[in-house]
């Protein structure tokens, strides 16, 4: 009778356990289980949602044409996601081949990690200055993924009405002519403002438009940014004009607007004239208006007064890393897939044709480019029309964290410009002591 | 309890393996690292009390918990108001009563960042329509200010947690005794001094728990917070635990964030604490 009871229970532990064991087991075969099959297996971790369809599918015909080679693509997008999804991934143990740094304060960060990659094919055809962030000495610890520019994006067909010639606008006071402009035509163009200016976004104001006129500060150089002790806001003067042009134009509340009010509810649908954003929007306006995506928009430069007036920002957003815990097989093959993407033919092709990027490397045909706004950034950057991005040498969390919140608080009044700039200088110095 | 035999630490172990691999572990590692560098990626140094002095000048993190205070008095206040409020409509004899029960508690079968999405609609769109509709100035931009943001996580969270809150008070108030009620309205007493004198003290329990699970939440409250304002306009709405994450995260100061972790623990476990011992001692025994 005992018994009766007894075995039903003892059935429960004994399966308990052996899920536990189970458990510990599978494991430990993980680490080398894949090479079993005699697989090279690449496990990729990067951040640009937007392509990853057309990247899984560049990866499959690869596959194909290396044998014995297995890539896995995992993508997190989104700024601070990432970083905080690769952290957990690391600390996981379940360590990927291949993952990306933004610039020096992620390869401080991540020094322990990172492989040299001066070897490779791609990093000697990597145009010139796209590697200045991901240098140490002679070590090459990143590839660029590609370039981006940004500046004031505007509907043409609005301009046109408005009766102001895109061209003509090359200064900051060309800009305010034509703001005031359209503001006065607001009605019969059926604008709900000039601009859209999303300041709940702390990367648009504390990163991107900061850059435009804190780059130049620094010489237009990362690492001297990196390296910087603290910060002038030489341009500050620049920066609170463009700033305030914005924000006195825009639709209203700012401070609560974010990125797709602005791009898709705002701007897609023709209801604001200008917004601050850089060619990855192209995809986000097609998908609402594919007429307006393709021959609606155009790209205005971010007028620094002092400086270049006429320029765009252009810049590497991130980097390939390979990492080099990995064992030695694993890195060459992960080299080994990033040279065939950025130097090989078909990898080539599929960069400017299925990812739509634009190339930060030579030995590609630019005039493939098919998509409005990276064709003007990569015109910018032919006229030598640009302004570096720095602002991955800004200190961790300054640009977003500190800037961008103080940017918040001028917009809403809380705080006056003297003293977002002493604000934010004292932020800088005491994060770089 | 009777002898405890080899069998009965048998059967509790999976429980206290579990308990001790998913909470005793973490918090004792945890408490370890607050007081190291880690930033998440190399190997942490000990350096003693340092993170804990630095935490107390941190104006940032004594913001967010000053706001997280507020927002918890208020919300613990209007969670409690509306819970009993709507208890009390429902256990009335009333057809609709249990069609209502469901309606009331629906609110909480949503996820909070689904949620927190939903009412930023309504926050974003549907105020400023009827504000621009009827011409009221101040029911446009919510969420661009400080103050109106702080009140719209406070209507997000008692909307969702009032239904919850409504069952457990519904549970007690069904159970206090008709035969009380009835000689109270026999020897005269009005409606609402039965309500104060007889119903009030005899679901005292459940303001115990109640009081607990509203002030717990919303101190913890996270998810809401991020969907809903993000912590913006300028970090003015960013409770504790969004602060933490951004140290943690975008900071790359995982040990630093682990320490106001640890400050943020004790706070809450003082707190609940002391709320559940004073409540129970004001029950009333039946």
């Amino acid at each position: 009778m005992k018994m009766k009871k007894l075995f039903p229970a003892m059935l429960a532990l004994l399966l308990l356990v052996s899920v536990g064991l189970v458990g510990c087991s599978s494991s430990d075969k993980s680490k080398g289980g894949s090479s079993s099959k005699g697989d090279v297996v690449v496990d990729i971790f990067q951040f640009k949602v937007e392509f990853k369809d057309q990247f899984k599918a560049v990866a499959k015909k690869y596959e194909d044409e290396h044998k014995g080679v297995k890539i896995n693509i995992t993508s997190v997008g989104g700024g601070e996601d990432y970083g905080a999804a690769l952290k957990s991934k690391f600390a996981s143990g379940n360590e990927p081949t291949i993952y990306n740094v933004g610039g020096p304060q992620d390869v401080k960060d991540w020094e322990t990690k990172l492989a040299d990659l001066s070897d490779t094919k791609a990093a000697s055809v990597a145009l010139d200055g796209t590697l200045d962030g991901v240098k140490k000495g002679n070590e090459v610890l990143g590839l660029p993924y590609n370039q981006e520019g940004y500046g004031f994006i505007y509907n043409t067909k609005v301009f046109e009405k408005a009766g102001i010639n895109p061209k003509d606008i090359t200064s900051f006071a060309k800009l305010q002519d034509a703001v005031k402009t359209l503001d006065n035509k607001k009605k019969e163009l059926g604008l709900k403002g000039v601009f859209a200016l999303p300041g709940k976004e702390t990367w648009v104001t504390g990163l991107h438009l900061s850059n435009t006129f804190l780059s130049p500060e620094f010489n237009g150089n990362v690492i001297d940014t990196f390296n910087a002790k603290k910060v002038d806001f030489k341009y500050g003067d620049a920066f609170k004009n463009v700033l305030d042009l914005e924000n006195k134009y825009s639709v209203q509340p700012t401070v609560s607007l974010d990125y797709s009010q602005q791009v898709e509810e705002l701007f897609s649908t023709g209801k604001v004239a200008m917004i601050q954003q850089g060619n990855w929007v192209y995809s986000s306006i097609a998908g609402i208006d594919q007429d307006l995506a393709d021959n609606g928009i155009g790209l205005l430069p971010i007028p620094v007064e002092g400086f270049k007036e006429d320029a765009i920002p252009v810049g590497v957003p991130m980097y390939w890393a390979v990492n080099k815990n990995k064992d030695k097989k694993e890195v060459e093959e992960a080299k080994k897939f990033l040279d065939w993407l950025y130097t090989s033919d078909a990898g080539k092709e599929a960069v400017i044709n299925d990812f739509k990027f634009i190339p930060a490397y030579d030995g590609f045909d630019a005039s493939k480019i098919s998509d409005p706004l990276a064709k003007a950034v990569y015109q910018y950057a032919q006229d030598g029309k640009t302004i570096p991005w720095v602002f991955m040498g800004y200190p961790t969390g300054w640009g977003q964290e500190k800037l961008g919140v103080d940017i918040q608080k001028y917009l809403s009044g809380e705080i006056s410009w003297d003293e977002l700039v002493k604000d934010s200088k004292t932020a800088w110095e005491s994060s770089r002591k | 309890m009777k002898k405890r035999n080899l069998w009965y630490w048998l059967f509790l172990a999976p429980t206290l393996i579990a308990l001790a691999i998913v909470v005793i572990l973490p918090l004792i590692y945890g408490v370890y690292y607050s007081f190291t560098n880690w930033n998440g990626i190399e190997n942490p140094q000990f350096i003693g009390f340092e993170n804990y002095i630095n935490l107390f000048k941190d104006q940032e993190f004594l913001e967010s918990l000053w706001f997280t205070v507020k927002f918890t008095v208020v919300s613990v206040f209007l969670i409690n108001f509306f819970g009993l409020a709507l208890a009390l409509i429902v256990t009335q004899k009333m057809k609709t009563s249990n069609l209502l029960r469901t309606i009331f508690f629906m609110p909480n079968l949503i996820g909070g960042l689904i949620l927190g999405f939903i009412w930023q609609f309504i926050f974003l769109k549907v105020f400023s329509g009827i504000g621009e509709l009827l011409g009221i100035e101040s029911l446009q931009g919510w969420l661009s200010t400080s103050t109106t943001g702080f009140w719209a996580l406070a209507i997000l969270m008692s909307w969702q947690m009032a239904g919850y809150i409504m069952v457990i008070y519904i549970s007690y108030l069904e159970s206090v005794p008709q035969e009380l009620l009835e000689a109270a309205e026999i020897d005269g007493a009005n409606s609402f001094q039965r309500f104060m004198h007889i119903t009030f003290p005899l679901v005292a329990p459940a303001f115990t728990v109640s009081l607990f699970l509203t002030l717990s939440n919303s101190f913890k409250l996270y998810d809401q917070n991020l969907s809903l304002t993000g912590g913006g306009p300028f970090h003015s709405t960013q409770m504790v635990a969004m602060e933490i994450y951004k140290t943690a995260f975008t900071e790359n100061a995982m040990a630093y964030a682990q320490s106001k972790a640890v400050i943020f623990f004790i706070i809450v476990a003082a707190i609940s604490l002391t709320q559940v011992y004073v409540n129970k001692k004001r029950e009333v025994e039946m």
